[in-house]
């Protein structure tokens, strides 16, 4: 029952992230979505997972609710209280196939019984190593297109 | 409950707002829902069987989500500082004038001209 009321409230969140008008309610409601899946992961046994995910859900959210309060401009004009109730009931619909049906995947025995670390460390070590150097050089990249937009200003 | 469908529903969402919203900010929530919607296909499906690799390969997943989050962002500031608006479709006529403005200050030409 948990988790059925877990994936009704993702949904329900995750719609309103998109519909919702002013861009700080969208980041506030796709907090909840991040969080909500946090929990999903943890009641799965994925504890690592829920951690992560919860770590670099804040770091992502901070950033995105300084910037929807910078750069974003307030709507010219309110959408009416009905309209955010449709996009409730829209998203409770859009939530019920998850919750009743099922398309009958087999769920495996197979197990390897590897850990986390291992799996990690050892099976995915030259992911894990291109993976650090993928965000050096985005970020490099970053600022370099931001330095040389104050150039430009100057 | 299926897995499989709560993520295919969240995968819908994202691709709805993906198609339908103008706003930067909005189209990069909307990447941040399909982002989800596959991370939870590896961690879930993955509790049944070989649970440890499913979750190794979220944390390379995480690592593409935040270059992309980064890069948009980079986008969205740039967009905003020079061009004055954060909608894809304006920005899109823009490629003639520097700012809004400008666009606004050659009200003699029609929109077909200004693209």
């Amino acid at each position: 029952m948990v988790l059925e009321l877990l994936a009704v409230g993702l949904v329900v969140s995750a719609f309103l992230a998109v519909c919702l008008d002013r861009a700080v309610y969208s980041v506030a409601s796709l907090a909840g979505t991040l969080i909500l899946v946090a929990i999903l992961y943890a009641l799965n046994d994925a504890v690592f997972a829920a951690v992560f995910q919860l770590a670099i859900g804040v770091g992502t959210l901070a950033v995105l609710f300084l910037s929807s309060e910078m750069l974003s401009e307030e709507p010219s004009v309110k959408k009416p209280l009905k309209n955010i109730f449709l996009a409730i009931t829209a998203a409770l619909i859009l939530s019920i196939p998850s919750v009743l049906l099922s398309i009958g995947t087999i769920p495996t025995s197979v197990s390897s019984g590897v850990s986390f670390s291992e799996a990690l460390w050892k099976l995915r070590a030259v992911d894990v190593v291109l993976q650090g150097l993928v965000i050096i050089t985005v970020a490099l990249g970053i600022t370099i297109v931001l330095h040389e937009k104050k150039e430009r200003k100057n | 409950m299926d897995y499989v469908i709560l993520s295919m529903t969240l995968l819908a969402i994202g691709i709805y707002g993906l198609l339908t919203k103008r706003h930067l900010l909005k189209i990069l929530i909307s990447v941040e829902l399909i982002a989800t919607a596959a991370s939870m296909n590896f961690v879930l499906l993955a509790s049944s069987s070989n649970k440890a690799l499913g979750e190794a390969f979220l944390i390379l997943a995480f690592s593409t989500d935040t270059c992309v989050t980064g890069i948009v962002l980079a986008l969205l500031v740039i967009a905003s500082k020079k061009y004055g608006t954060c909608d894809i479709r304006k920005l899109a006529k823009l490629d003639q004038y520097e700012t809004i403005e400008d666009e606004e200050k050659s009200n003699g030409k029609t929109k077909e001209d200004i693209v």
